[in-house]
């Protein structure tokens, strides 16, 4: 525990110091506030244009800055020789792969905390800001989309064996995930009989954080009528009392799943090394 | 026979000392039925009931007026399976009861069968059919409430709050209708005029079936599935309606026109739906001067031609518009607050047009597990990508640089302050972290 502590005291030291950091803090900022202020007609409230452009909007950014910041960490352990001199230490791989998570989701969160603050405040100054369920909607949601990627990037971070690597596999998941998602999945689905595609589609967006993510934010912002008949059940269900602890459920399980991979892995490296 | 002559005497006294009253035939007993009071009234004479509780069901056979003195206290109760209230004679006039019949049956609480009838001020709780009006014309019904009366019934299992088959010429205004199946269903009914209602959590606010030129003016729905559904009609003017909040099931909408021709629709405000204003199978139609605003689809053309889209404005969508097989429309100069447009000459209009990409709407109809996928950014960049038979699309050819009608809605500033004050403290704390990280490493 102690060590654990040590580890994200350490890699909250680094993230601060990391340039990276602060350059994806300004470009998360300053889209939030030109977003804002494109749409300065009203205000935001609900499932409208402004909010599912935010939404799209941190659905492009984070990802990218979680995988980006959390597997560079790894990686730069490696590439460094740091690893090599911790594991001369008594020091476990849970504890450093726990800490090193809880230490970039500090990092990462403050980075998104602070976009969220200064438009919040910034719209509220300008008169045009988030009526306050669609803000607290849209920063859980965007502290949710970082977790996930976060636990992708531990696991990334530990596949690949230098930066150039980490970098190319995340822009992969990342494409994969975000972009080219729903065309692989019309293409793939498109060859399947009728009757399974729902359940297809189903499956796969559990397997999909960003997918996930949006369709809980959605109908959580009262958008869930904009899925269609083929999902009302899910549309009741997710506003339900039991929607939110379920999907934090899902959360945990995922990011646990990621890093207990991400575990095994090191392990192994561990032995061999 | 000299029983009959003694009522006919006491009758003919009664009336006389009522007149000397300044108003007739009293209802001289609560307990009474109404049914009596009525039967014993002359065809023509003014009824003018007594505060009190009176039993029904009531049959009108012969044309009256039946009042109420002062106000919201002469209540008709009805338990049996029967209509509370039945007009069957032409030119009968009801103002100011208050009707309450719980029981969940398939017959409606008042059912109008006489031309003329006049419905005023009425308040109606019912388990069926509010008012039912069948082959008469010419009715009349302004401020009255229909409410629905019985617990645990499912929305598709209820009543209609106004029910009306092959009734011409009617005039509703002024009415207020809540939790009933369709608000006001018109079957076959022409020339009606739907004004100034206010229709909330129900099915379908106003919904015309077999119109024509029906006029709905100036009505509010609220909550409902869709404010106003407008099928196989011609000639039909929506105008100047507010439809918002109808965003929670399915199939909601705004504004619904199905093998709808010839109608005008404008100067409506549709607000928070699921979809704004929706036409399919339409020809012929006029949407003009519609505030179409922070719906998840402003506007869904589904095999429509022939239709005049102009100066509407479409603001806080999430996605502006869908069409799917409706190309020879003419859309012109509306306001879309997505689409930056280039206006080299100054005009106002764009001198680039704005197309409506097709693709999800193909995609999601002919496989609509697909519609997850709704503004999902993968889907955003995937019809960027598809480009084909682009001048087949439905465009708007010179959509406005700015919005036509000056804003009139400003959202609440509740909960904004509140938003304001966690922006700050975010900040704060961001802000504070930074500061102590700093001061560690140095």
């Amino acid at each position: 525990m102690k060590d654990m502590k040590y580890v994200a005291i350490r890699e909250m030291n680094i993230g601060f110091r990391n340039p990276w950091a602060y350059s994806f803090m300004a470009l998360f900022a300053v889209f939030m506030l030109s977003l804002l202020i494109i749409h300065t007609q009203g205000g935001v409230s609900g499932f409208s244009g402004t909010s599912g452009t935010m939404l799209n909007l941190a659905l492009y950014l984070l990802p990218l800055m979680a995988l980006m910041l959390g597997s560079f960490s790894l990686t730069g352990e490696k590439e460094e020789g740091n690893w090599e001199l911790l594991s001369t230490y008594p020091l476990g791989t849970w504890p450093f792969l726990a800490g090193k998570y809880i230490g970039l989701s500090a990092v990462l969160l403050s980075i998104v905390a602070f976009g969220f603050g200064l438009s919040g405040s910034a719209g509220w100054l300008l008169g045009s800001g988030f009526d306050f369920l669609t803000y607290k909607q849209l920063l859980g949601f965007s502290i949710g989309l970082s977790l996930f990627y976060l636990g992708i990037a531990m696991l990334i971070g530990t596949l690949a064996r230098n930066r150039w690597q980490a970098l190319t596999i995340a822009v992969g998941v990342w494409f994969f995930t975000v972009i080219a998602w729903p065309s692989l999945l019309i293409a793939m689905l498109g060859m399947m009989p009728y009757l399974w595609i729902k359940p297809a589609i189903t499956t796969l967006t559990f397997l999909n954080p960003a997918e996930l993510t949006r369709l809980f934010t959605v109908v959580k912002l009262g958008g869930g009528s904009t899925l269609g008949p083929e999902y009302y059940k899910w549309m009741i269900w997710i506003r339900s009392p039991w929607g939110t602890p379920v999907f934090a459920g899902v959360m945990l399980v995922w990011i646990g799943a990621a890093l207990a991979a991400a575990y095994g892995l090191w392990e192994r490296g561990r032995g061999r090394g | 026979m000299t029983r009959s002559i003694n009522k006919w005497a006491l009758l003919a006294l009664l009336v006389v000392l009522a007149m000397m009253h300044g108003s007739p035939a009293r209802a001289e007993d609560e307990l009474m039925g109404l049914q009596e009071i009525v039967d014993q009234a002359n065809p023509g004479a003014t009824l003018v009931l007594k505060p009190g509780t009176y039993q029904g069901p009531v049959v009108v056979n012969k044309p009256l007026t039946i009042r109420t003195e002062g106000e919201g206290n002469v209540e008709l109760i009805n338990r049996s399976q029967l209509p509370a209230l039945s007009i069957d004679a032409d030119g009968t006039t009801v103002a100011g009861l208050h009707i309450t019949d719980g029981m969940v049956k398939e017959t409606p609480t008042v059912l109008v069968r006489g031309h003329r009838a006049v419905l005023n001020g009425l308040y109606i709780r019912t388990g069926g059919d509010g008012i039912a009006v069948r082959d008469a014309d010419e009715g009349l019904v302004t401020n009255t409430t229909i409410d629905w009366a019985a617990e645990g019934v499912r929305l598709a299992d209820k009543g209609n709050g106004v029910d009306v088959f092959n009734g011409h010429r009617w005039r509703f205004m002024d009415n207020t209708i809540r939790d009933v199946h369709d608000g006001i269903y018109m079957e076959n009914s022409d020339d009606t005029r739907v004004t100034g209602n206010r229709i909330e959590r129900s099915r379908y606010g106003i919904h015309c079936m077999y119109t024509n030129r029906t006029v709905i003016e100036r009505n509010e729905g609220s909550l409902n599935v869709t404010g106003a559904m407008v099928m196989t009609a011609r000639q039909v003017s929506v105008i100047g309606n507010s439809f918002s909040k109808q965003s929670e099931n399915v199939n909601s909408q705004g504004i619904l026109l199905y093998d709808t021709h010839d109608s005008v629709l404008a100067d409506n405000t549709v607000d928070g739906n699921r979809v704004g204003l929706y036409v399919e199978l339409s020809t012929g139609n006029r949407l003009e001067n519609n505030e179409v605003r922070y719906n998840f689809v402003g506007i869904q053309l589904l095999d429509s031609s022939s239709n005049s889209i102009a100066h509407n404005r479409f603001t806080g969508n999430v996605a502006d518009a869908q069409a799917r097989s409706s190309e020879d429309n003419r859309i012109i100069e509306n306001y879309w607050d997505n689409f930056r447009g280039i206006d080299a000459n100054g005009d106002g209009n764009s001198d680039i047009s704005y197309a409506i990409n097709p693709l999800f709407q193909e995609l999601t109809k002919k496989r609509p597990a697909f519609q997850l996928f709704f503004q999902s950014p993968g889907m955003v960049f995937l019809e960027g990508l598809y480009q084909s038979d682009r001048d087949r699309w439905t465009t708007d050819a010179a959509p406005l640089m700015t919005p036509p009608m000056s804003e009139n809605q400003i959202g609440d500033a509740e909960g904004r302050t509140l938003t304001g004050i966690a922006g700050l403290v975010l900040l704060g704390c961001t802000g504070t972290l930074f500061f102590w990280m700093r001061r560690r490493m140095s």
